[in-house]
C-alpha cells in the first residue's frame, strides 16, 4: 500500500498506457534477472562437473603411470638378474614388446602434461625430465641386453626414486589444486543457488507490489472518475472531476465528463430559460385575455346598462324626459366607440404580429394632423382635469411622405396615455423638423415608471405593473403597437421617466420613406 | 317582516356607471346612496349603515377587496352583506372576492334582474 502511495506522489500524471507499460517494463527486467541468475548457476554447475571429470581422469593417469613404472622396473631387474646368472638373449618380439610399453609410458607421461595448467607446470616438467631419463635408461639397457660381452646396466636407482618422488608430489599437487577448485566452485554454486532464492523471492514481492501499486493508482483514477459520473448523475452538475490528477487516457475521460457535463449545464440553463420565458409569455397572455376580458365588460356595461334602462323607461311614457334621453343616448355612443377602438387596438397588434399590417405612403401635413388629434383628444385631457401646452414649430413645418392613419394613431396612442396616467397636471406636445425626420414629443407630469418598468413598456401584454392596467384602465397594447408603427414608418421611439415626475416619449419619423 | 327595499350604499369610481345603476335601482323601489372610491365607502358605512353594498372592486384611493377586508374587521360594520360587482369575471376572480369577505359576486355587463334577486337574497339573509 505504501509502495501505492509512492508510485502514485512521484508518477501523478502518469497515463494508464504508461503505468502498464512500466509495470510490464519491470516484470520483464526481474525475470530476465532471474534467468541470467539460473544461467550463471548452471554455467557453475557445469564447470564443476568439468573440474572433476578432469581430477578424476588425471588422477587415473597418474596411478597408471605410476603402476607402469613399477611394472616396468620389476620386469628390468628380473631381466637383469636373469641376464647375469643364465645368460639368454631377448627375442626380438620381446624386444618389440618392451619397446612398445615403453612408447606407452612415454605416451601416458605426454598425456599427463595435457592435465593441470599453469599451477602444475612446473611439477609435470619436473616429472617430465625425471621419467624420460628412465625411460631413456630402460631404452638403452634393452637395446645393450642382447649385445655380447656387455653388462647390461639397470637404471640408474636413483633415476627410478626420483621419478617416483616427482610423481607422488604431482599427484599431491593435482589433488591439492582439486580441492581447491572443488571448494571454490562450491561456494560459487552456493552464492548462485542463494542469489536464485532471493531473486526469486524478491521478484514476487516487487511483481505483488506493482500489481498492487496498478491496481490501487487504477483504482483511484476509476473511482474519482465514478464518483463524478455518479454526482454528474444525481443532476450536480457543477460538480467536476480533478482532471489534473490523470494523464493520457483518464485524463482525457475525465476532461470529457467535464466537458459533458458543461455542456449538459448550458443545455438544461438555456432550456430553463426557455421554459421560463414561455411560461411568462403564458402568464401574460392571460393577464392580457384578463384584461381584455375586464376592458370590453367596462363598456359593454354601459351600453347595456343604459339600453336596458331606455327601453323601461320608453315603457312608462310619463317618466320620459327627453334631455335626459338624449344625454343617455350619447352615453351609449361613445361607449361604443370606446369599444370599437379597443377591439380596433386588439385586431392591430393581431395584424402586426402575422405580418399583415399595411403600410401606404402619402404626403400631408403634420402640423394639421396634430393639431387635429389634440382637438379631437380634448376631452379625455379634461376627464383628469389636465391642462396642454401645444409647441409646434411651424415654420419649419413641412409636408411629408409617410402613412398619416399610423402617424395619427401614434400620437393618439401617447396622448391617451399621457392623460391617462397624469391627475391634475400638465400635458406638453412639441414638434420640429428637420432635413430628415419630424420630431415629436410627448411630455406628462404623472405618475412616471421606474427604469425596470421602462424597460418593458413597449412589451406587447405588459403593463408597468400588474394592476396597472385594473387601476388606469388600458390593455398594454397602446404602447406596443406605437413601437411597431415607429418602425414600420422607418422611426424611433424612446422614452425618459421618473416614478412620480412623469414621462416623455420621443418618436422621429422620417420625412421620406428610405 | 322583511324589508326588500332598504338603503343601498353604491360604491363605483366610473361616473356613466354609477349614474346609469343608481337611476335603475331608484326605479326597482331601493333607496340609493353612492361613494366614488373605497376609503369614503367605509366611513359611510360607518355613519349610514347601508342593509346592502355594491362594491365594484377597482377604486381609487382605497380598492374594493382592501376596503372590504377592513369592513369584515370592524365590528360596527362587519354584519352589512356585501356584493363585489366587478368586470373582473374570471373564476379566480370570484374566488378573491369571496375571500376578502364578500357576500356574493356579480359581473358586469350587468343582468339587472339577476341582481336584484342576489341583493333580495342579501338582504333576506341579513334581517
Amino acid at each position: 500500500m505504501r509502495t501505492a502511495d509512492v508510485v502514485t506522489q512521484l508518477r501523478p500524471r502518469l497515463s494508464l498506457r504508461g503505468r502498464l507499460y512500466l509495470f510490464s517494463g519491470a516484470i520483464l527486467i526481474l525475470f530476465a534477472i532471474n534467468v541470467a541468475v539460473s544461467l550463471w548457476g548452471s554455467f557453475a554447475r557445469n564447470e564443476s562437473s568439468l573440474a572433476y571429470q578432469e581430477a578424476v581422469t588425471a588422477a587415473q593417469l597418474t596411478a597408471e603411470l605410476e603402476q607402469n613404472l613399477q611394472n616396468k622396473r620389476q620386469q628390468v631387474l628380473v631381466l637383469a638378474t636373469l641376464r647375469e646368472t643364465t645368460d639368454d638373449p631377448l627375442e626380438d618380439s620381446q624386444l618389440d614388446q618392451a619397446r612398445a610399453d615403453l612408447d606407452i609410458i612415454a605416451e601416458r607421461l605426454r598425456q599427463l602434461g595435457n592435465y593441470g595448467g599453469e599451477d602444475l607446470e612446473a611439477y609435470y616438467r619436473r616429472l617430465h625430465d625425471s621419467t624420460t631419463t628412465l625411460i631413456e635408461q630402460w631404452r638403452q639397457f634393452y637395446i645393450r641386453y642382447n649385445q655380447t660381452g656387455s653388462t647390461p646396466s639397470v637404471e640408474d636407482a636413483r633415476s627410478y626414486n626420483n621419478a617416483q618422488q616427482r610423481l607422488r608430489e604431482l599427484d599431491q599437487r593435482q589433488s591439492f589444486i582439486a580441492v581447491q577448485r572443488a571448494t571454490a566452485i562450491d561456494r560459487t554454486i552456493t552464492l548462485t543457488d542463494q542469489i536464485t532464492v532471493v531473486g526469486f523471492i524478491s521478484s514476487i514481492a516487487i511483481t505483488l507490489a506493482l500489481v498492487l501499486a496498478m491496481i490501487r493508482s487504477t483504482n483511484a483514477s476509476l473511482t474519482r472518475m465514478k464518483r463524478g459520473v455518479e454526482r454528474f448523475g444525481s443532476g450536480d452538475l457543477t460538480y467536476r472531476i480533478d482532471e489534473q490528477r490523470d494523464a493520457g487516457e483518464i485524463g482525457d475521460l475525465a476532461r470529457t465528463f467535464n466537458e459533458m457535463s458543461t455542456k449538459l449545464q448550458t443545455a438544461i440553463e438555456e432550456m430553463n430559460t426557455a421554459r421560463a420565458d414561455a411560461d411568462s409569455a403564458n402568464a401574460a397572455k392571460s393577464m392580457f385575455l384578463a384584461n381584455v376580458s375586464h376592458e370590453l365588460r367596462t363598456p359593454l356595461n354601459a351600453i347595456i346598462g343604459y339600453s336596458e334602462m331606455l327601453q323601461d323607461e320608453l315603457s312608462d311614457e310619463t317618466e320620459l324626459n327627453r334631455e335626459q334621453f338624449h344625454h343617455d343616448l350619447a352615453t351609449i355612443i361613445l361607449s361604443g366607440k370606446q369599444l370599437l377602438t379597443l377591439i380596433n387596438d386588439i385586431l392591430d397588434l393581431s395584424k402586426i404580429e402575422t405580418g399583415k399590417m399595411q403600410v401606404s405612403f402619402e404626403v400631408f401635413s403634420p402640423a394639421t394632423l396634430l393639431v387635429q388629434v389634440c382637438d379631437a383628444l380634448s376631452p379625455l385631457l379634461t376627464q383628469n382635469k389636465n391642462t396642454l401646452v401645444l409647441n409646434i414649430d411651424k415654420d419649419n413645418m413641412r409636408d411629408m411622405n409617410s402613412d398619416r392613419g399610423k402617424l395619427q394613431q401614434i400620437v393618439t396612442n401617447l396622448f391617451s396615455n399621457a392623460c391617462k396616467f397624469t391627475q391634475d397636471g400638465q400635458i406638453t406636445v412639441s414638434a420640429f423638423m428637420n432635413e430628415q425626420a419630424l420630431t415629436v414629443t410627448v411630455a406628462d407630469t404623472g405618475i412616471g415608471m421606474t427604469p425596470a418598468q421602462q424597460a418593458r413598456v413597449f412589451e406587447a401584454f405588459t403593463q408597468a405593473e400588474a394592476d396597472t392596467g385594473l387601476k388606469y384602465g388600458g390593455t398594454g397594447l397602446g404602447l406596443a403597437i406605437v413601437r411597431e408603427f415607429c418602425t414600420m414608418l422607418g422611426g424611433t421611439i424612446e422614452v425618459e421617466s421618473k416614478p412620480n415626475e412623469g414621462a416623455q416619449f420621443r418618436v422621429r419619423i422620417p420625412v421620406d420613406p428610405a | 317582516m322583511m324589508e326588500t327595499t332598504g338603503q343601498i350604499l353604491l360604491v363605483e369610481d366610473n361616473e356613466v356607471n354609477r349614474n346609469m345603476l343608481t337611476r335603475r335601482l331608484e326605479r326597482a323601489g331601493h333607496t340609493v346612496i353612492t361613494a366614488p372610491d373605497g376609503e369614503t365607502a367605509l366611513s359611510v358605512m360607518r355613519e349610514k349603515h347601508p342593509a346592502v353594498v355594491l362594491m365594484d372592486m377597482n377604486l381609487p384611493v382605497k380598492d374594493g377587496w382592501t376596503a372590504c377586508q377592513e369592513a369584515k374587521v370592524d365590528e360596527a360594520i362587519r354584519d352589512i352583506p356585501i356584493i363585489a360587482l366587478t368586470a373582473h369575471a374570471m373564476e379566480e376572480d370570484k374566488a378573491r372576492a369571496l375571500a376578502a369577505g364578500c357576500t356574493d359576486f356579480a359581473t358586469k355587463p350587468v343582468d339587472f334582474p339577476a341582481l336584484l334577486t342576489v341583493i333580495a337574497a342579501a338582504l333576506n339573509a341579513h334581517s
